[in-house]
């Protein structure tokens, strides 16, 4: 009878929690004097927010919040985000608002918006070499853009122009990456051909990285930046925008703006910037879930390709790398030996992602050899060998020095030569034994794939942040997550299957 | 005619001494029985006469030809290929077997032959089918090592030895990791081949087998070998001390 108890006591437990986390998670609607305020930031977009010499958040939007926050009594908490996940962080109330340079146009109705403070437009950067100098010039050229930025909701958003449009379909391909940094390295190795980026930032950039780049006079676009809260969350956005408002009178604004010498691109209280702010709260459409989900996966599917190819190239590759890299670990010779435990040392003692970046930008800052935009799947595969050979190669040796000293023994007084021993003999009982430990690995493999946005090489991870990100919706990142979880059931099933075919001999 | 020849073997692992001074020959067709305790060098005298140790100092004949010559002090072996080509004159069964575990039975007897001497498979098979026979285990050729007692295995070791034709067949302790009852099989197929006139030098501590087989004992101690002669001269009437002790410990065992 006791026993039953429990469930019962848990469940209870768990409700009262969750009412607890419920009423937590309200009460964050309408702030007091005292209480935190919380902006969620991308740490890598200056001079609207981004970590400085210093190692402190810094940036003119962070400025903003500072006095709002100190004129209406809260604490501010600066937080950054993965620019991906930005709709969860605000969803889920971990963050109270996005405030980040944060496009208005074509997301007016996702979020409660302020009135738009900050006139932007998209322009595009190239090498200051380049034979590019017109929009029209970028036919035929290859494009990035940050993941879910205004410059790529201009080209392929809904609202996007037909102009626009067309522009976009002249490119060879137009390409995504997490943050601006890898957008110049891939544009300083010559990887794409051009960046299309906010005004504000592209200023900030092309001041910090000397004359190596310029900007096209021709634009993209226009655009407007405004203050996104919680959709329905009108509230908070009433308590800022009336700090914000009364910032523009007391001249307050305009002496941040010039500290950041942004002065030409505000429009804070000018007509016309309210369009967002005015329009009622509840007006998105919400499509049925099975058309929703179908959508989702046919948009998944060509990460879910290109995850399995990552896999199976890798697999390919590594599994031989590894036992030559074994062979020279094992070899008699001290200097093979050594040059092989520091390859294994370095491999297994960086991250993967660092070594990708490697990978794929090394033949240009070591050779100054220009990479093109198919090297990046190479890249990846070589990176991805590379790592693995490295783990695989140890988990060899150790089945190889598990095998009994009388079998090598019993084969030297039959005669076999050292490589009819190997491969007769050892060989295939080191497979037996290192199945398992191969096996795990393996197993990581299949989620490490998604490493492979490092240098933004689109997988199924990076696919599913991005859809999750364009649908403001988590439901992309579910079916990834699944996805990962049936493919390691096979893999794990395969392996099982393998490892029972060998258990006729112990 | 002399099968094998050692002479003046010294053996060091380090600081330690392990043989200080071996000479000992076998005969065409003659069993020799090498006794002595543990730690005593017998095993490590037949690992260098099996090649699987090198010597320090002395010199190795086997089946009349130089595996070793004394040179200044020191062992200098032949090259490469010649070594090759004596160790087909030999065959070792280990005191733990040693069977490839992932080959049946069959294989494990069969594979040497067909891919280190290049014999014809189908002859290979009717000797390996007739040796099998021998060995009382014509009915496991297709079972694994693991699926065998150890006597078995064993058996199948002595049959996997003896395929390769060997002129000349060594016993390192075969039956010390065996329990007492099975040795007895063990015992009647080493007897068969002393009848057929097989040479054979076979190391162990087990007294009946060394009465039963050998024609001839020594009886090693402290790297040295302290007695030497027929087995009813060594085992029922040892003239030298350290024999006798090592002699009545065992029966004070058994």
């Amino acid at each position: 009878m006791k026993k039953k108890k429990s469930p019962v006591l848990a469940v209870l437990l768990i409700l009262s929690l969750l009412a607890g986390l419920l009423t937590a998670c309200q009460s964050k609607d309408n702030k007091d004097a005292g209480t935190t305020f919380t902006v969620g930031f991308d740490a890598e977009f200056p001079p609207y927010g981004y970590k400085d010499e210093n190692g402190e958040y810094v940036g003119f939007d962070l400025d903003l919040a500072q006095e709002v926050c100190d004129r209406a009594g809260w604490t501010l908490v600066k937080q950054p985000v993965d620019w991906d996940s930005k709709d969860m962080e605000l969803n889920s109330g971990s963050i109270d608002c996005i405030w980040n340079g944060f496009t208005i146009n074509g997301r007016e109705s996702e979020y409660t918006w302020s009135t738009a403070y900050i006139d932007n437009s998209q322009v595009v950067i190239v090498k200051s070499d380049s034979d590019i100098n017109a929009l029209s010039d970028l036919s035929g050229k290859v494009v990035v853009v940050q993941a879910d930025s205004s410059a790529l909701a201009a080209f392929t958003g809904e609202d996007a122009s037909d102009e626009n449009k067309a522009l976009c379909d002249s490119f060879k391909d137009l390409q995504q990456v997490s943050d601006y940094n890898s957008a110049f390295l891939n544009l300083e190795s010559g990887s794409v051909d051009a960046i299309c980026m906010d005004i504000g930032v592209a200023n900030y950039q092309i001041k910090q990285r000397g004359n190596k780049f310029r900007m096209l006079e021709e634009r993209v676009s226009s655009e407007q930046y405004g203050i996104g809260f919680k959709l329905g969350n009108t509230e908070l956005r009433d308590q800022v925008q009336e700090q914000l408002n009364e910032m523009l009178a007391d001249g307050t604004f305009e002496e941040i703006a010039e500290k950041w010498e942004l002065t030409d691109c505000i429009c804070l209280g000018e007509e016309g910037t309210d369009a967002a702010y005015l329009q009622d709260a509840e007006t998105r459409k919400e499509e049925p879930f099975i058309e929703k989900l179908a959508d989702v996966i046919k948009q998944l599917s060509s990460g879910m390709l290109a995850s399995l190819a990552i896999f199976v190239l890798t697999l390919v590759f590594a599994l031989p790398l590894g036992l030559l890299l074994c062979m020279i670990r094992m070899s008699k010779s001290k200097i093979l030996q050594w040059i092989a435990r520091i390859y294994i040392s370095i491999m297994r003692g960086t991250p993967l992602m660092l070594q990708l970046l490697v990978v794929f930008f090394g033949p240009y800052y070591v050779f100054g050899a220009t990479v093109s935009a198919s090297y990046r799947f190479y890249a990846v595969i070589i990176g991805f060998s590379l790592n693995y050979a490295a783990y695989f190669a140890e988990i060899y040796r150790s089945g190889i020095e598990s095998i009994p000293v009388g079998q090598y023994e019993a084969a030297s007084v039959l005669g076999y030569s050292k490589g009819q021993t190997f491969w007769k003999i050892i060989f295939p009982q080191m497979v037996k034994r290192v199945l398992p430990p191969v096996t795990n690995e393996v197993i990581t493999l299949v989620k490490d794939t998604s490493l492979a946005f490092a240098i933004a090489f689109t997988e199924m991870f990076t696919l599913a942040k991005q859809v999750a990100a364009a649908e403001a919706s988590i439901m992309p990142l579910f079916i990834a997550g699944l996805f990962y979880y049936i493919f390691n059931f096979i893999v794990a099933v395969i392996m099982e299957r393998i490892e029972k075919s060998m258990q006729y001999y112990r | 005619m002399k099968l094998l020849e050692i002479s003046h073997l010294k053996k060091n692992f380090g600081e330690l001494e392990v043989l200080s001074d071996i000479s000992l020959d076998v005969e065409e067709g003659e069993v020799l029985a090498i006794l002595g305790p543990s730690g005593s060098g017998k095993s490590t005298t037949l690992r260098c006469a099996t090649l699987l140790e090198t010597m320090d100092q002395g010199t190795l004949k086997i089946d009349g030809k130089t595996v070793a010559e004394d040179k200044d002090g020191k062992a200098v072996y032949v090259g490469k290929k010649e070594l090759h080509k004596i160790k087909e004159s030999i065959g070792l069964v280990f005191q733990n077997f040693n069977l490839f575990p992932h080959y049946t039975v069959l294989k494990n007897i069969m594979d040497a032959p067909v891919h280190v001497q290049k014999r014809n498979p189908e002859e290979v098979k009717k000797q390996a089918d007739e040796l099998l026979a021998k060995v009382g285990l014509t009915d496991k050729a297709d079972s694994y090592p693991c699926q065998l007692s150890g006597g078995q295995q064993q058996r199948v070791a002595i049959a996997r030895a003896l395929a390769m034709n060997p002129k000349i067949l060594f016993f390192d302790e075969p039956t010390s990791a065996l329990d007492p009852e099975i040795t007895a099989g063990i015992l009647k197929v080493l007897r068969q081949l002393a009848e057929e006139k097989t040479t054979m030098v076979i190391v162990t501590h087990e007294i009946g087998f060394a009465r039963k087989v050998a024609d001839r004992v020594i009886f090693m101690d402290g790297g040295v070998i302290v007695e030497e002669g027929k087995p009813e001269d060594v085992i029922d009437h040892p003239k030298n001390e350290r024999t006798r002790t090592f002699l009545q410990k065992l029966e004070g065992e058994a």
